[in-house]
């Protein structure tokens, strides 16, 4: 959305204005600049700014110009790069270090993925480039489909000042695996990071966080050989010696952990996973998890220390839940977010989610049947329920939980809902941006962060769509609410800078675009 | 007359007796007196319609309709200062020079005080001169006011905006603009580059003119206040005061650090952290100097101060104050303050923040000061609370002073309960002193 409402923005923004009558030409008939398209651009994990490539001009049959424009956090323009490129070009994400920027682009004619590296004064430093075929279908796949929490990048990331790396997803026939590019933004140079082994035929990778020495990633494996889901490992790369440093995978421990997220702990030498935890032969796709696990590990590997939080014993003291994790009325938990304040204290986000019977799925089901079809209208649905905080404790063990109510939203209906497993919804939901969870800003080494999820309220002041924040602010939490019906015929609320977000206002009758920041509660 | 004059400005005072000092109140707006002024000048401009040239009539419809919309958010916005005594003072100097310079006598000349901060002067169409209060207390003498209007009744009688309209439109229309945006238009390739020329070349020639259009009315001006009794350096002293306009006065960061510092709620160095590098918004973006000069709209100062010069160097000695020193010197420290008051009734707290803290350091515990940063803070809360803050204050940007963006990047910095920490303890720490004064009262109690 963020896209489609920037180009109304800028496509206004481009034409030149003057006053000339009707019938004469004027300069906004004679030319006009087309959006191509525009995103954020992204600095550890935080919105930085934003760009817009748009096509200004032609310059031969295969040629555009194109300018990329630049704006900061506070929406002021800071850059406007101008270069001629084939007039198949895209730019897939973007990322900023302090002293250099980054763009992914896609190459439709020469088919490569190109990554310019620019200094500050838009100055182009580095083209590397690299061939896309088949193999990469992925990728692209993942940029038509994939949601993402907060606008963040998907596979481009900054690695301090040292460079950029991507972590592209890669399919060889059946095998499928992935590969990590690293980018250096100081002199020419690029390295890539290939798995090897047999049993790395089937890996998807998940870039999780880096901290100064290591890029981590989540990797799920499948040895084709091997029935099952695969098994989840924790990938530790050194970027600068391009060797893996370490490769958890709990093969020995009395639990499979599935790591979903890592908190680099500054100035430590360590950082913290955390994620689902099973039964050693569950199918992790399928099975219920047994609680969700905390790791503090060394930048080497090392595994300092494990605690878990079992939904039947630790959780349950206080949510309603059961023995698989089901919490009464709210259903599964998925997990969006982990945040580690400075005052020592740890934060989870998650959100529930339920099988439901499905009324008209039975009765047009039971119709069906009556009239001698087969067909299952299905009898089930799934709902995205209520939004839940946990709060830890030094030791990571449950200190706290609260359910912060929401109307339900049913995300998928029909068939599909009877058959596939909890976990595999939950992927599916999270993908297609169908939970309500919308994304966490704020400045967490302040102790200051805002929980941001969408809601529909039925109430008699107020029906309509709304922008919900829960802050806390160093002691307690705090709830907000943004009403999207106002007085402009449309309105969003879309992330920004960190603890604002951005308020877009479209008034139809003056055909008036308004954009302003506002602070979160 | 010297006891008359003494009378005079203590009756012009927007101040009120508040145990040993004065307390400014903000000149009331007379609405009805506003409304009156759009009639009449929305008469004038339809009248001035009827006589727009026939050839291209609806091109300069469009842009007199653009120059109207102007002046009319002026007198709706409430921008124009309807004080009768401050009105009566401008009309008393524009009457000084016009006395001295009959040729103006033909001229509907229509000055009004701006309530606008920004240091400024202009003539915006419809006879309409606006002297910003911004400019106007920066100022150091009633010779340097007479520059200033001659200056602008310069522009007015010299019809530099009409004729930057004709020459637009007709430039627009030539054959030459029409055949290039033909060409461009029926071109394949390369239509950006050519635009850009064509509206460089243009813009480029329409600065110029800008450019010569003040120098010639800085001429014209220096001549009609030749024939005034005010002293002619008056011209060379405001455009020495202009060159240096822009320069900060006070630094901010100390002057938070100072101000907003209170035992309830002590200063804390993450309001004050600046975001630095390209996306912080203070980046220091490289010019293009040469195409940044080309583009200027007024001379350099030093230059036009040197083109001046020669001008009055046997001018004799005349007067710095012809009407009314006292009442020059009550304006000036009232319009201080109005323009604290103006920002914040037109929506713009970091403006009205800026200069009350600015004017702190001249004049510490002022009470219409401190309540009126107070009364700032429970804005900035209030609307923070309806997701209405962005409306109200300005973002950091690296076209905005260093001392400005301090503030800016401090407003940003703040959480919500800090707005109500800082505002709250701030008055409190002002209630002993304060505590009678019914505006404080007001604000301290919300």
């Amino acid at each position: 959305m963020i896209r489609q409402l920037f180009t109304v923005a800028l496509f206004v923004c481009m034409f030149v204005t003057n006053t000339e009558g009707q019938s004469k030409l004027t300069v906004d008939k004679v030319y006009a600049a087309y959006l191509q398209n525009s995103g954020v651009i992204i600095e550890q994990g935080q919105i930085k700014g934003y760009f817009y490539l748009y096509q200004s001009d032609k310059i031969d049959r295969r040629t555009n110009e194109y300018t990329l424009q630049i704006v900061d956090e506070n929406l002021n323009k800071v850059q406007d790069i101008k270069f001629e490129d084939t007039k198949k070009l895209s730019l897939l994400e973007a990322a900023y270090n302090g002293s250099s920027l980054a763009f992914l682009f896609k190459n439709e004619e020469e088919k490569m993925l190109q990554m310019k590296v620019y200094d500050l004064d838009g100055k182009l430093k580095f083209t590397y480039s690299r061939p896309y075929s088949k193999k990469t279908d992925g990728l692209m796949a993942q940029y038509e489909t994939m949601h993402t929490d907060e606008g963040m990048n998907q596979s481009v990331f900054n690695l301090g000042d040292k460079g950029y790396i991507s972590v592209l997803p890669l399919r060889d026939g059946r095998d499928q695996t992935y590969e990590v590019d690293m980018y250096s933004s100081e002199k020419k140079k690029q390295w890539t990071y290939i798995p090897e082994g047999d049993d790395q035929k089937f890996a998807m990778a998940e870039y999780l966080g880096a901290t100064d020495s290591l890029v981590i990633l989540e990797v799920i494996r499948k040895n084709r050989r091997m029935s099952g889901s695969g098994t989840a490992h924790l990938v530790g790369i050194n970027p600068m010696t391009k060797k893996k440093v370490f490769d958890i995978d709990d093969e020995k421990d009395k639990w499979t952990f599935v790591p979903s997220s890592v908190l680099p702990v500054a100035g430590t030498g360590k950082f913290i996973a955390m994620g689902n935890y099973f039964d050693k032969d569950a199918n992790i796709a399928k099975d219920a998890s047994k609680g969700l696990a905390i790791y503090e590990i060394d930048n080497s590997g090392n595994i300092l220390n494990k605690t878990y939080n079992s939904w039947a014993v630790d959780i349950a003291k206080h949510l309603p839940m059961n023995t698989k994790g089901k919490i009464d009325n709210i259903g599964y938990l998925y997990i969006h977010k982990m945040i580690a304040t400075a005052n020592g204290k740890f934060f989870i986000v998650g959100e529930g989610y339920k099988k439901q019977a499905s009324a008209g799925g039975i009765a047009l089901t039971a119709l069906g049947a009556m009239a001698g079809g087969v067909q299952n209208q299905g009898v089930t649905k799934v709902v995205v329920t209520d939004l839940v905080v946990m709060e830890f404790d030094g030791a990571y063990k449950i200190k706290d939980a609260k359910i912060y109510d929401k109307t339900n939203n049913t995300v998928v209906g029909g068939p599909m809902s009877d058959y596939i497993s909890q976990h595999t919804l939950a992927m599916y939901i999270k993908m297609v941006g169908s939970f309500d969870y919308q994304f966490t800003t704020g400045n967490p080494e302040e102790n200051n962060f805002v929980i941001c999820y969408s809601d529909f309220v039925k109430s008699s002041d107020y029906k309509g769509e709304t922008f919900n924040s829960i802050r806390y602010n160093g002691t307690k939490f705090s709830q907000d609410k943004i009403e999207l019906k106002s007085k402009a015929s449309r309105m969003k609320v879309l992330p920004a800078k960190s603890g604002s977000v951005l308020v877009i206002e479209y008034f139809k009758k003056d055909k008036k675009l308004e954009f302003r920041l506002e602070k979160l509660g | 007359m010297k006891v008359l004059n003494a009378l005079t400005a203590l009756c012009l005072l927007p101040f009120v007796g508040y145990a040993q000092s004065q307390i400014f109140t903000p000149a009331a707006q007379n609405e009805a007196s506003l409304k009156s002024l759009v009639s009449k000048y929305e008469l004038q401009y339809n009248a001035e319609l009827n006589n727009l040239p026939s050839k291209y009539k609806a091109d300069y419809k469009e842009i007199y309709k653009s120059r109207w919309e102007n002046i009319r958010s002026v007198f709706d916005k409430k921008e124009v200062y309807t004080s009768t005594a401050a009105q009566h003072y401008l009309d008393a100097v524009v009457s000084e020079i016009v006395k001295s310079n009959p040729v103006l006598k033909d001229y509907q000349l229509n000055c009004y005080f701006s309530r606008s901060g920004v240091p400024n002067a202009s003539y915006i169409g419809e006879g309409i001169i606006l002297f910003n209060m911004g400019l106007f207390q920066r100022l150091d003498n009633e010779s340097e006011v007479a520059f200033i209007l001659c200056h602008e009744i310069s522009h007015y009688i010299l019809k530099h905006t009409e004729n930057s309209i004709t020459r637009y439109v007709t430039t627009m229309n030539s054959e030459a603009v029409q055949d290039e945006l033909r060409r461009i238009k029926k071109a394949d390739y390369g239509k950006r580059e050519a635009i850009d020329k064509l509206t460089k070349g243009i813009t480029f020639n329409s600065r110029r003119h800008s450019r010569d259009h003040e120098a010639q009315a800085d001429s014209m001006g220096v001549a009609l206040l030749l024939n005034t009794r005010f002293n002619a350096d008056g011209a060379t002293k405001t455009l020495a005061i202009l060159d240096d306009i822009d320069k900060d006065s006070v630094d901010m960061e100390a002057c938070i650090r100072k101000e907003l510092n209170t035992s309830g709620y002590p200063f804390q160095n993450r309001w004050i952290t600046k975001n630095t590098g390209l996306l912080g918004g203070q980046a220091k973006l490289k010019k293009d100097q040469p195409l940044e000069d080309s583009l200027k709209t007024h001379p350099d100062c030093k230059a036009r101060i040197a083109l001046l010069a020669p001008m009055i160097a046997n001018a004799a000695a005349k007067q710095d104050y012809l009407v009314n020193k006292a009442v020059f010197d009550s304006l000036r420290q009232a319009f201080k303050y109005e323009i604290v008051e103006y920002a914040f009734a037109s929506d713009n707290y970091t403006y009205s923040l800026h200069y009350s803290l600015t004017l702190l350091q001249q004049y510490p515990q002022d009470p219409y000061l401190v309540t009126q940063v107070g009364r700032i803070m429970n804005g900035c809360f209030a609307a923070q609370k309806t997701h209405t803050l962005g409306k109200f204050i300005e973002l950091p940007a690296p076209y905005q002073p260093a001392n400005y963006n301090v503030l800016l990047q401090f407003v940003q910095n703040l959480y919500l309960e800090d707005f109500a920490g800082i505002g709250y303890n701030y008055l409190k720490a002002h209630a002993t002193q304060l505590n009678s004064y019914p505006g404080f009262q007001n604000e301290f109690k919300c």
